[in-house]
This record gives C-alpha cells, sequence and structure tokens, in this order.
C-alpha cells in the first residue's frame, strides 16, 4: 500500500512543481523527511513495554536528504522497528522488506527507520531508491552502532516509549516482527 | 570467483612489461576472524572490529618490491564455522566471515594483499596451490 501511495506521490509531485513552482527543482530523496511517518492514527493504543526492557541508547542521526533525527522522537510516538543495514549487504534487503511489510500491517500505528552506517551515504541513497519503502533511512555515526550491539548489518530492534524491546541479530521474517509488534499495539 | 577484468589487467600489464613469464592462478581464502553468531553458509560483511572488509571492498596486491600488481573488490563474504571441532547443536553458531579471491598474478616470490583498516597480509608463492591459501585479517 505504501509503495503505491509513494509511486503516485511520485506521479503526482512533479507535476504539481511544474504548475505551481515552474520547474523549482525541489526533489523527495527516497528515505528522507518526505518518508516521516505522519500523524499516528486515533483510536490507536500503545502497551506498556516489558519492565524488563532496557532503556534505548540515544539515537541521533540524519536522514538521507540531511533531516536531523532524533529516535527519542520517533519512538515517543510509537513503537518502531529499527533495521541496522548496509547497501553492499544483499541479505539485509529482504530483512528490511519483512520489517516494512510488519510496520505497514498496522496503518501507521508503528514506524520503521533503516540506518546505514556515515561513510555508506551515496550507497544507501541506491539503496532506498531500489528498495523503495517508503520510510526513513537515517546515516548514524560509528558510536550509535556499537551502542546498540549492531556489529553487523542485519540488526532488527524493536524500540517502543524509549525502550529496547526486543533484538533480531540476523533479521526475522514479516510475521515475527508483526506479532512482537502486535503485542504493543492495541487494534 | 573474483577474476575481476581491473585485476587481470592490471597483473597481465605488470607481468607483461617487466618479461616475467608465466601467470601464477592463485586462490585466496581471506579470512575474518570476527567470531559473530551467524548461520553456516549465510551471506556475511566483517563484523565490528571489521566492518570496512565487506562485498565490494577495495583491495590490491603488491609484489615483493611494493608495485601493485593486481587489484579489485571483494565479493560477498561466506559464514564459516569458527571451531569445526565443536557440536555446537544449533544452527546459529560462531563463526568467521571468509571471502574467496581467485586471481591471476604475475610469478613474484613474495606478495602482500591490502585491505582497508586491517594489516596487510603477506604470502609466498610457493604457497600457492590447488587448495586455497587462507590469509587470516588482523585488525
Amino acid at each position: 500500500m505504501t509503495r503505491r501511495l509513494r509511486t503516485g506521490r511520485r506521479l503526482l509531485l512533479p507535476l504539481t512543481f511544474l504548475v505551481l513552482a515552474g520547474c523549482g527543482g525541489d526533489e523527495e530523496v527516497a528515505g528522507g523527511a518526505s518518508d516521516l511517518p505522519g500523524p499516528v492514527p486515533a483510536h490507536v493504543r500503545y502497551a506498556e513495554p516489558p519492565s524488563t526492557s532496557l532503556p534505548a541508547p540515544t539515537f541521533r542521526g540524519e536522514l538521507l536528504d540531511g533531516t536531523p533525527v532524533e529516535g527519542r522522537e520517533l519512538w515517543a510516538e510509537r513503537p518502531h522497528l529499527v533495521v541496522f543495514t548496509a547497501s553492499y549487504c544483499e541479505r539485509c534487503r529482504e530483512i528490511h522488506r519483512a520489517a516494512a511489510e510488519a510496520a505497514d500491517s498496522f496503518g501507521g500505528a508503528a514506524g520503521l527507520l533503516g540506518v546505514v552506517g556515515e561513510d555508506d551515504r551515496s550507497g544507501a541513497a541506491d539503496y532506498a531508491d531500489e528498495l523503495e519503502l517508503g520510510h526513513p533511512v537515517a546515516l548514524a555515526d560509528e558510536r550509535t552502532w556499537r551502542n546498540y550491539a549492531a556489529r553487523e548489518p542485519g540488526l532488527v530492534v524493536l524500540v517502543a516509549k524509549d525502550r529496547v524491546v526486543r533484538g533480531w541479530p540476523r533479521g526475522a521474517n514479516a510475521t515475527e516482527l508483526e506479532r512482537a509488534l502486535g503485542l504493543l499495539i492495541e487494534r | 570467483m573474483i577474476r575481476g577484468a581491473a585485476c587481470i589487467a592490471l597483473a597481465a600489464l605488470a607481468a607483461g612489461c617487466g618479461g616475467g613469464g608465466k601467470d601464477v592462478e592463485a586462490r585466496l581464502t581471506v579470512v575474518v576472524p570476527d567470531n559473530n553468531i551467524r548461520e553456516e553458509g549465510s551471506e556475511c560483511s566483517g563484523a565490528r572490529p571489521f566492518r570496512a572488509i565487506h562485498r565490494g571492498t577495495a583491495f590490491t596486491i603488491a609484489d615483493g618490491s611494493g608495485a601493485v600488481v593486481a587489484e579489485g573488490e571483494l565479493p560477498a563474504g561466506t559464514a564459516a564455522d569458527a571451531d569445526p571441532s565443536i557440536d555446537w547443536e544449533s544452527e546459529l553458531i560462531p563463526t568467521v566471515c571468509t571471502f574467496e579471491l581467485e586471481l591471476d598474478l604475475p610469478d613474484r616470490g613474495r606478495y602482500r594483499l591490502v585491505l582497508p583498516e586491517a594489516l596487510p597480509l603477506e604470502f609466498e608463492r610457493r604457497l600457492l596451490g590447488d587448495e586455497p591459501l587462507r590469509l587470516v585479517l588482523s585488525g
């Protein structure tokens, strides 16, 4: 659904700009600010993360279009799947797609943030274009990777209300991720 | 697997101009001893602190005089059991990440494989044979 919406926006936006701004040149960047989630859907209620879950390490980065992003603000609003990935990682594509499928199944009540290394900026732009998931992708420094124990791309972490609820070091399929999100989201 | 055009071209140049005779077929296994938990045989890249070692990482091979005789990019890595003497009784096991290279090199006595953020890997011509030569990285 997200992909259809995004494709639709891609078709409409250039036309809109041509008419209103006269070849102004503003462009959406895959994984950029235009892929940040909208308002949380009304009537969604969230469960508290398990009391045994650990505090989420600080997350500050920037999206692929340069927009600063603060993790705490994202996961204060709704639970997020955070996918640590890399442009050179083939299997990460499948993991990232599975996470998007799981997040999308909650109709905006769950979020997804892809995270790449700071030295992967140009590769990540192509990666985001290729996957076209309609979710933001952030560049994060080495300390952030270490703080989340992301030793290798492919880690998925579930973060809710500033707590790390669970991690999957080698990724997980959409069903498993959806089940984990479902424990935090009352639909 | 890698028999990159750039690699062959450079190796051929070095050998051809130098008059050094036949190329040597080099089969190398670059081992990243990161001991990360993975499924054996799955795609991998170097886990921290070897994060710079992954598919697409550029490498060079120099001869004993320091002249670059080959260059190329790493293929995707494959996870291999870190200690086959142990029955881990699990699909997820401690592994190393291995990268297979197959190159034609000009005939020299010594070589040095250089990868980013790692110490160079030295090897000798006499050690090259039918079986891949294992070169273990250190940080």
